[in-house]
Parts: structure tokens; sequence; C-alpha cells
């Protein structure tokens, strides 16, 4: 008891984008308004429409 | 005076007055501490509780501050939108009376349904300008905000009757319950943000696996808030089941289930329920595993609706878990649940291949908590 309210879960929260056809992924942190499934930007690779595939919270990297 | 000379040696006092007061001094703490010592344990217990409970309160107003912030944010100058904030924290649902369970199911699902309508009705009311998703998202934070106002009252209840009876008993259990419940506390207010954000629960695992199946189908609305598409795999039918997302709903796959069975889908061969379950201590976050039964939680209504039809037909329910904790269900996912949906979808193939014949039909269900995850 005693510590700082929420201090020991905080992370970052991730948004991953994936190419359907070349399967190629970029993370990136999340923005308001996303969600899995919906349309991101043209793949750097092939061009496709990519997606978010996930969205996940990490534990900041230790210093 | 045999005696007095035997303790000499021990550096102990001769003189009888010292003698005495030395021995009392000795005896004295102990049968002080016989007679009053679970009277001091109360007290140190009731300060650590008083502690806890200073802390909860904490958290309580900032979980009804992140609510208020929100709903304040979407409908600024509208002075009864706080006031029906308050009265949500404090809304109550009274279970059916179950001296004669027979038909408790029907009633207990009559009583949820008159609640999510009552509560939904009022968010569209108050809040006309909002979207679907704000909506959901309001919804959900007012259950948050409910669930530590009451865990608050009701530990502030414990204590001040505990105090008020000097309850030794009473006091203790809270002590030993409390940090388990400030653990809870903090992921509750943890979920405030999460909900706040958009961002997909842990226990939205199921509708996750089941959404990524569904991406690029063509989709239809079976019930309120469910949706149902349908795909192919090895010459099987797979008939995908999920609440609708990507606002934050649960759906209402039992009934939607129960109208495709009765539907186009009456010769199902069997249904793969994919849900988010509890570990146990020790176990990894994120690991998948199979059994048999219908994996879906909350009053058990739905449980019992999924169970009889699926007996009725005589359709095999099979069940596909990914394990994590409370705390990590209601948070935001974390990367090893997010990075299971292989394993989940594995998993299922699997199930399809062994236990549905070529040119047969099997439905698959997303079970949990849709938030910031769409089809």
């Amino acid at each position: 008891m005693g510590a700082e309210v929420g201090s020991n879960q905080k992370q970052i929260v991730y948004t991953i984008e994936e190419c359907p056809k070349c399967s190629t992924k970029n993370k990136r942190l999340f923005t308001q308004g996303d969600y899995i499934i919906k349309e991101a930007g043209k793949c750097p690779k092939c061009g496709a429409t990519m997606f978010i595939s996930a969205i996940y919270g990490e534990a900041p990297p230790k210093a | 005076m045999v005696v007095l000379a035997t303790l000499a040696p021990f550096q102990i006092a001769t003189d009888p007055l010292n003698l005495t007061i030395q021995i009392a001094f000795l005896v004295g703490p102990i049968f002080l501490f016989m007679i009053f010592g679970q009277r001091f344990q109360l007290i140190q217990y009731q300060g650590d509780v008083g502690r806890g409970l200073s802390r909860l309160s904490l958290l309580r107003d900032k979980s009804k501050q992140t609510l208020m912030g929100y709903v304040t944010k979407r409908a600024p100058g509208n002075q009864e939108v706080s006031k029906k904030m308050d009265d949500f924290l404090e809304y109550f649902t009274i279970q059916p009376v179950s001296m004669d369970p027979s038909g408790i199911v029907k009633k207990m699902d009559h009583i949820l349904t008159t609640q999510d309508d009552r509560i939904r009705e009022e968010v569209s009311q108050l809040m006309p300008a909002t979207n679907e998703v704000e909506r959901s998202v309001i919804e959900n934070m007012a259950g948050v905000a409910a669930s530590m106002n009451q865990i608050y009252k009701v530990v502030r209840h414990f204590y001040l009757l505990g105090k008020k009876s000097a309850n030794f008993y009473l006091i203790y259990q809270l002590y030993m319950i409390l940090p388990t419940l400030l653990k809870q506390a903090d992921a509750l207010v943890m979920a405030m943000g999460t909900l706040e954000q958009g961002q997909p629960l842990g226990d939205g695992i199921g509708p996750m696996s089941v959404g990524l199946l569904m991406r690029d189908l063509p989709k239809s609305k079976v019930e309120r808030d469910t949706v149902v598409a349908e795909t192919s795999y090895k010459n099987r039918k797979v008939v995908l089941l999920k609440s609708e997302g990507p606002k934050g709903s649960l759906g209402e796959l039992d009934d939607g289930l129960i109208k495709i069975l009765e539907g186009e889908h009456n010769d199902t061969k069997a249904i793969i329920m994919i849900d988010a379950a509890l570990k146990l201590e020790g176990e990894k976050t994120g690991d998948v595993a199979e059994g048999v039964g219908a994996a879906i939680g909350g009053y058990g209504v739905e449980k019992f609706k999924i169970e009889d039809a699926a007996y009725r037909k005589g359709i095999p329910l099979y069940a596909v878990i990914v394990k994590e904790s409370i705390i990590e269900a209601i948070g935001a996912m974390k990367k090893e649940i997010s990075e299971s949906v292989g394993e989940v979808h594995k998993s299922i193939y699997r199930i399809v291949e062994q236990t549905v014949p070529e040119n047969g039909k099997v439905v698959v269900i997303g079970v949990g908590n849709t938030l910031g995850v769409a089809q």
C-alpha cells in the first residue's frame, strides 16, 4: 500500500500496420482513432493498402 | 533467600523490592499483550485499512474525474450531464428471486436487457451529438466508475462497522483483502484511460481473433451489436460471429448464435468459442489452451443459452482460451496477448479439421469486449 496511483502499470501503446500482400509491418505510436482492421497508409515496399493488425501496450524501455 | 542467592550471579537484583519491580517489568508485558494484544493489533490494522480506504477514495475520485472530463468535453455547458453521471454511479440492479430457480435465467436475461437498454437510452438522450463509439465508451466508463464507487462504499461500510464494534475479525479480513482490492482498483483506473482512448482491452482477444478472419468478407448484422460473416477452410464452411466493433460492446452473441442455428446454419457440426480466460498465478500471459464447453463469462445468462442451444441440437462446443490476469483483461491489451492471435488461429483451424467433416459447417465465436477492434 502507498504506491503512486497507477504508477506500476504505465505502458506505451503501439499500433502495428501490416501489408496484406507482402506482410511488411510498421510499428508506430498509437493515435486516437486507431482501431484494428482500420485501413492504414500505403505499403512502402509494394504500395498495397496496409491495415492495422494489432494495437498493444508495452512497458517503456528502461533508461 | 536461597532463590536470591541463586539469582545473584545473573546480575539480577537481590533486593526484594527491586526484584519485584524487575519481575513486573518482565512478566507485565506478557500479561499486557495476552489481555490487550488483539486490541493493539486492531489499532494497527485499523490504521492500515484507513490508509487503504483513503487511497480507494482517491482512485474513485480519479475515475469519476476521468468520466466527467470525457463527458463534459462532448457536452460543454450541459449542467444535467454531471448530475446524471452521479446518478449512474449509484445505479443498481436487483437480482431476481431464486427461491424457485425454475426459469430464473429468463428473468435474469430480462432484467439485464432492461438495464442495458436503460443505460443506453439515457446516454443517447443525454449526449445526442456523440457517435456510437463515443456513447459506448461513456457506457463502459460509467460501468468502471460505478464499480470503483461500489468497491469504495463496501470497504468503507465494513471498515466503519468494524471500527464501531471494535470487531477485530472484520477489520482483519479487510486488512487481508485490501492489497488485492487496491491492485484491482488501480487497474480499473488505468482502464479508464484505455477506454477513453478507444484502445483494445486484454479481454478483446476473442473479437480480435475473429475480426481479423472477417477482414474483407461481406458482413451482416444478426442481432444488436452482433455481426456475422462466412468464409471457408479446406472445404468446410466457417461462420464467424463477433460483437460489432470498434465500439466497446459485448454484443448479443447468445441470441445471434441461436438465430443462425435456427436459420440457414441449422446443419452446423461444431461451435468454437474464443475468449480470454483468467490465468492462475505462475501461468504465462498469452498462453493459448484448448478445451470443451462454452467459453464466455458474465452472469451466466449467455453461457446458459449457448449451452442449451448446443445441447438441444447436439452440436459439440469447443473452446480456445488466451490466458491473462483480471488486471490484464481490463487494461490495454498487452503485447503477449496480442501476439497470441497466430496461435489462436492455428488452434481454430486444427479443431475445424479434426471435428468438422468436409462440406460441413462450423460456427466460430469471438467473445469479449470489442472496443478498438473492428471486423
